[in-house]
Protein backbone atom coordinates (compact mmCIF):
# COMPACT_ATOMS: atom_id res chain seq x y z
CA UNK A 1 0.00 0.00 0.00
CA UNK A 2 2.58 2.27 1.22
CA UNK A 3 4.83 2.02 -1.84
CA UNK A 4 1.92 2.50 -3.93
CA UNK A 5 1.27 5.76 -2.64
CA UNK A 6 4.55 6.81 -2.20
CA UNK A 7 5.21 6.25 -5.88
CA UNK A 8 2.16 8.20 -6.95
CA UNK A 9 3.55 11.27 -4.73
CA UNK A 10 6.61 11.02 -5.94
CA UNK A 11 5.62 11.06 -9.55
CA UNK A 12 3.04 14.13 -8.85
CA UNK A 13 6.32 15.85 -6.99
CA UNK A 14 8.71 17.63 -9.01
CA UNK A 15 10.98 16.67 -6.23
CA UNK A 16 11.89 12.77 -7.09
CA UNK A 17 15.81 13.43 -7.59
CA UNK A 18 18.37 11.31 -5.43
CA UNK A 19 21.05 12.61 -3.29
CA UNK A 20 24.21 12.30 -4.25
CA UNK A 21 27.02 12.26 -2.17
CA UNK A 22 28.16 15.77 -2.22
CA UNK A 23 24.82 17.05 -1.87
CA UNK A 24 24.41 14.95 1.50
CA UNK A 25 27.27 16.03 2.48
CA UNK A 26 26.35 19.89 1.98
CA UNK A 27 23.28 18.87 3.86
CA UNK A 28 24.95 17.59 6.80
CA UNK A 29 27.21 20.81 6.80
CA UNK A 30 24.18 23.42 6.63
CA UNK A 31 25.58 24.81 3.22
CA UNK A 32 22.61 24.62 1.20
CA UNK A 33 20.11 27.36 -0.27
CA UNK A 34 17.00 27.59 1.41
CA UNK A 35 15.51 26.05 -1.35
CA UNK A 36 17.45 23.26 -1.97
CA UNK A 37 16.82 22.23 1.81
CA UNK A 38 13.65 22.03 1.36
CA UNK A 39 13.57 20.26 -2.10
CA UNK A 40 15.84 17.05 0.04
CA UNK A 41 13.74 17.53 3.06
CA UNK A 42 10.68 16.94 1.39
CA UNK A 43 12.20 13.82 -0.91
CA UNK A 44 13.70 12.10 2.05
CA UNK A 45 10.40 11.97 4.00
CA UNK A 46 9.77 9.21 1.46
CA UNK A 47 13.02 8.05 0.51
CA UNK A 48 14.75 5.63 2.68
CA UNK A 49 17.70 5.46 0.59
CA UNK A 50 18.55 8.93 0.47
CA UNK A 51 17.65 9.01 4.66
CA UNK A 52 20.37 6.77 4.80
CA UNK A 53 22.75 8.99 2.52
CA UNK A 54 22.03 11.73 5.04
CA UNK A 55 22.22 9.67 7.96
CA UNK A 56 25.43 8.78 7.03
CA UNK A 57 27.21 11.66 5.79
CA UNK A 58 25.68 13.30 9.47
CA UNK A 59 27.84 11.03 11.34
CA UNK A 60 30.80 10.88 8.92
CA UNK A 61 30.98 14.77 8.97
CA UNK A 62 30.34 14.72 12.87
CA UNK A 63 32.94 12.34 13.66
CA UNK A 64 34.74 14.38 11.24
CA UNK A 65 34.16 17.14 13.26
CA UNK A 66 35.28 16.12 16.22
CA UNK A 67 38.39 14.38 15.98
CA UNK A 68 39.93 17.51 13.73
CA UNK A 69 39.22 19.32 17.00
CA UNK A 70 41.18 17.44 19.02
CA UNK A 71 43.65 16.83 16.63
CA UNK A 72 44.02 20.90 16.66
CA UNK A 73 44.04 21.24 20.26
CA UNK A 74 46.75 18.56 20.54
CA UNK A 75 48.60 20.48 18.27
CA UNK A 76 48.37 23.41 19.99
CA UNK A 77 48.89 22.88 23.19
CA UNK A 78 52.62 22.84 23.95
CA UNK A 79 54.65 19.70 24.29
CA UNK A 80 56.51 19.76 27.67
CA UNK A 81 60.19 19.29 28.03
CA UNK A 82 61.23 16.53 29.36
CA UNK A 83 63.64 17.49 32.51
CA UNK A 84 67.45 17.08 31.89
CA UNK A 85 67.23 17.29 28.58
CA UNK B 1 -5.57 9.43 0.42
CA UNK B 2 -6.40 13.33 1.17
CA UNK B 3 -9.77 12.85 0.25
CA UNK B 4 -10.44 10.06 3.07
CA UNK B 5 -8.54 11.93 5.59
CA UNK B 6 -10.80 14.86 4.62
CA UNK B 7 -14.06 12.79 4.68
CA UNK B 8 -12.45 10.91 8.31
CA UNK B 9 -12.24 7.76 7.06
CA UNK B 10 -9.98 5.86 8.85
CA UNK B 11 -8.24 4.03 5.93
CA UNK B 12 -6.64 7.32 5.08
CA UNK B 13 -4.95 7.96 8.45
CA UNK B 14 -3.68 4.76 7.89
CA UNK B 15 -2.31 5.47 4.40
CA UNK B 16 -0.73 8.53 5.79
CA UNK B 17 0.90 7.28 9.11
CA UNK B 18 2.11 3.98 6.37
CA UNK B 19 3.43 6.51 4.15
CA UNK B 20 5.40 9.21 6.45
CA UNK B 21 6.05 7.89 9.65
CA UNK B 22 9.38 6.85 9.21
CA UNK B 23 10.40 9.90 7.29
CA UNK B 24 8.71 12.50 9.86
CA UNK B 25 10.72 10.05 12.67
CA UNK B 26 13.74 10.35 10.64
CA UNK B 27 13.24 14.31 10.26
CA UNK B 28 12.55 15.03 14.22
CA UNK B 29 14.77 12.48 15.29
CA UNK B 30 17.73 14.30 13.21
CA UNK B 31 16.66 18.23 14.32
CA UNK B 32 15.44 17.64 18.11
CA UNK B 33 16.81 14.16 19.38
CA UNK B 34 15.68 10.92 20.26
CA UNK B 35 14.08 12.54 23.37
CA UNK B 36 10.46 12.04 23.24
CA UNK B 37 10.23 10.85 19.73
CA UNK B 38 7.53 9.12 19.55
CA UNK B 39 5.32 11.74 20.71
CA UNK B 40 6.37 14.16 18.67
CA UNK B 41 5.83 12.16 15.84
CA UNK B 42 2.31 11.52 16.96
CA UNK B 43 1.77 15.16 17.79
CA UNK B 44 3.07 16.01 13.93
CA UNK B 45 0.35 13.11 12.57
CA UNK B 46 -2.59 15.06 14.61
CA UNK B 47 -1.58 18.80 13.44
CA UNK B 48 -0.99 17.23 9.64
CA UNK B 49 -4.49 14.89 9.63
CA UNK B 50 -6.16 18.50 11.76
CA UNK B 51 -5.21 21.19 8.96
CA UNK B 52 -5.96 18.51 6.19
CA UNK B 53 -9.60 18.60 7.68
CA UNK B 54 -9.64 22.29 7.57
CA UNK B 55 -9.26 22.36 4.43
CA UNK B 56 -5.50 24.20 4.95
CA UNK B 57 -4.00 21.95 1.84
CA UNK B 58 -5.71 22.93 -1.34
CA UNK B 59 -3.90 21.09 -3.88
CA UNK B 60 -3.73 17.27 -2.31
CA UNK B 61 -0.79 16.49 -4.87
CA UNK B 62 1.24 18.84 -2.61
CA UNK B 63 1.02 16.51 0.44
CA UNK B 64 4.67 16.06 0.43
CA UNK B 65 5.29 19.84 0.42
CA UNK B 66 3.19 20.54 3.19
CA UNK B 67 3.89 17.55 5.34
CA UNK B 68 7.82 18.75 5.17
CA UNK B 69 6.15 22.55 6.15
CA UNK B 70 4.40 20.98 9.37
CA UNK B 71 7.02 19.33 10.43
CA UNK B 72 9.36 22.03 9.99
CA UNK B 73 7.25 24.25 11.95
CA UNK B 74 6.75 21.53 14.78
CA UNK B 75 10.35 21.79 15.02
CA UNK B 76 10.55 25.74 14.96
CA UNK B 77 8.30 25.60 17.52
CA UNK B 78 9.90 23.04 20.03
CA UNK B 79 12.80 25.38 19.44
CA UNK B 80 11.11 28.03 20.22
CA UNK B 81 10.05 26.80 23.31
CA UNK B 82 13.28 25.71 24.78
CA UNK B 83 14.69 28.85 24.40
CA UNK B 84 11.89 30.47 26.09
CA UNK B 85 12.02 27.86 28.70
CA UNK B 86 16.00 27.83 29.11
CA UNK B 87 15.32 32.16 29.72
CA UNK B 88 12.67 31.73 32.27
CA UNK B 89 14.88 28.45 34.01
CA UNK B 90 12.03 28.21 36.23
CA UNK B 91 9.21 27.79 34.08
CA UNK B 92 7.65 23.70 35.06
CA UNK B 93 5.21 23.60 32.01
CA UNK B 94 8.79 23.62 29.86
CA UNK B 95 10.50 20.87 31.94
CA UNK B 96 10.22 18.56 29.63
CA UNK B 97 12.34 20.70 27.16
CA UNK B 98 14.87 21.41 30.14
CA UNK B 99 15.73 17.82 30.88
CA UNK B 100 19.23 17.36 30.03
CA UNK B 101 19.52 15.81 26.21
CA UNK B 102 22.84 13.63 26.83
CA UNK B 103 22.83 11.00 24.16
CA UNK B 104 21.46 7.37 25.10
CA UNK B 105 24.67 4.68 25.85
CA UNK B 106 24.10 2.68 22.25
CA UNK B 107 24.43 6.00 20.59
CA UNK B 108 26.80 7.45 22.50
CA UNK B 109 29.29 4.06 21.97
CA UNK B 110 28.31 4.73 18.05
CA UNK B 111 29.72 8.23 18.25
CA UNK B 112 32.72 7.58 20.29
CA UNK B 113 33.87 4.70 17.85
CA UNK B 114 33.29 7.27 14.85
CA UNK B 115 34.97 9.56 16.08
CA UNK B 116 37.93 6.96 17.10
CA UNK B 117 37.63 6.00 13.58
CA UNK B 118 38.35 9.60 12.34
CA UNK B 119 40.94 10.10 14.13
CA UNK B 120 42.74 7.48 12.47
CA UNK B 121 42.18 8.26 9.36
CA UNK B 122 43.30 11.80 10.36
CA UNK B 123 46.75 10.46 12.03
CA UNK B 124 47.61 8.44 9.38
CA UNK B 125 47.09 10.98 6.21
CA UNK B 126 50.32 13.46 5.15
CA UNK B 127 49.79 16.58 7.08
CA UNK B 128 49.26 18.60 3.85
CA UNK B 129 45.55 16.29 3.28
CA UNK B 130 45.09 16.57 7.14
CA UNK B 131 44.80 20.20 7.34
CA UNK B 132 42.69 20.12 4.41
CA UNK B 133 40.33 18.74 6.45
CA UNK B 134 40.53 20.62 9.21
CA UNK B 135 39.98 23.72 7.25
CA UNK B 136 36.98 22.21 5.73
CA UNK B 137 35.34 20.23 8.10
CA UNK B 138 35.90 22.13 11.64
CA UNK B 139 37.19 25.58 10.24
CA UNK B 140 34.22 25.29 7.48
CA UNK B 141 36.20 27.34 5.19
CA UNK B 142 34.96 26.95 1.57
CA UNK B 143 36.91 25.00 -1.04
CA UNK B 144 37.84 28.38 -3.11
CA UNK B 145 39.65 29.54 0.02
CA UNK B 146 41.37 26.17 0.82
CA UNK B 147 42.37 25.94 -2.74
CA UNK B 148 43.46 29.39 -2.90
CA UNK B 149 45.22 29.19 0.31
CA UNK B 150 47.17 26.06 -0.23
CA UNK B 151 48.12 25.65 -3.19
CA UNK B 152 45.24 23.14 -4.53
CA UNK B 153 43.23 22.32 -7.64
CA UNK B 154 39.95 21.59 -7.27
CA UNK B 155 40.57 17.97 -8.15
CA UNK B 156 43.23 17.84 -5.77
CA UNK B 157 40.86 18.88 -2.93
CA UNK B 158 38.19 16.59 -4.20
CA UNK B 159 40.02 13.48 -3.88
CA UNK B 160 41.57 14.30 -0.55
CA UNK B 161 38.08 14.50 0.82
CA UNK B 162 36.83 11.72 -1.12
CA UNK B 163 39.87 9.60 0.05
CA UNK B 164 40.05 10.64 3.45
CA UNK B 165 35.65 8.99 3.34
CA UNK B 166 36.74 6.00 1.54
CA UNK B 167 39.04 5.48 4.38
CA UNK B 168 36.92 5.85 7.07
CA UNK B 169 33.87 4.11 5.04
CA UNK B 170 36.49 0.75 4.54
CA UNK B 171 37.48 0.93 8.61
CA UNK B 172 34.01 1.34 9.50
CA UNK B 173 33.26 -1.68 7.49
CA UNK B 174 36.37 -3.80 8.59
CA UNK B 175 34.92 -2.91 12.19
CA UNK B 176 31.32 -4.06 11.68
CA UNK B 177 32.83 -7.23 9.64
CA UNK B 178 35.16 -8.05 13.13
CA UNK B 179 31.90 -7.38 15.15
CA UNK B 180 29.73 -9.76 13.54
CA UNK B 181 32.52 -12.38 13.10
CA UNK B 182 32.98 -12.02 16.81
CA UNK B 183 29.30 -12.26 17.61
CA UNK B 184 28.53 -15.03 15.42
CA UNK B 185 31.71 -17.23 17.43
CA UNK B 186 29.90 -16.31 20.31
CA UNK B 187 26.81 -17.34 19.04
CA UNK B 188 28.74 -20.41 18.33
CA UNK B 189 30.41 -21.23 21.43
CA UNK B 190 27.25 -20.58 22.90
CA UNK B 191 25.87 -23.61 20.91
CA UNK B 192 28.84 -26.13 21.36
CA UNK B 193 28.75 -25.50 25.04
CA UNK B 194 25.90 -27.58 25.85
CA UNK B 195 26.85 -30.29 23.74
CA UNK B 196 30.41 -30.19 25.56
CA UNK B 197 29.16 -30.73 28.91
CA UNK B 198 27.41 -33.32 27.45
CA UNK B 199 30.35 -34.93 26.04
Amino acid sequence: MACGAQLEMAMANPVERHLDEEAAEKYSLGQLSARKVVEIETHFLVCESCRQKVAASDAYVAAMRNAAAKLRKKEQTPRRRVAGK
Amino acid sequence: MVARIRADDPSGMEELYGVFTTGIRFYLCRQLGPQDLDDKVHDAFITIAQSIRRGDLREPERLMGYVRTVIRRQVAGYIGAAVESRRNMVDPDHGAILRDRKPDPERKAIEDQNNALAMRVLNTLPRRDREVLVRFYLQEQTPDRICRDMGLTATQFRLTKSRAKARFTELGQARFARHKGFAASATAKRKEAPEARAS
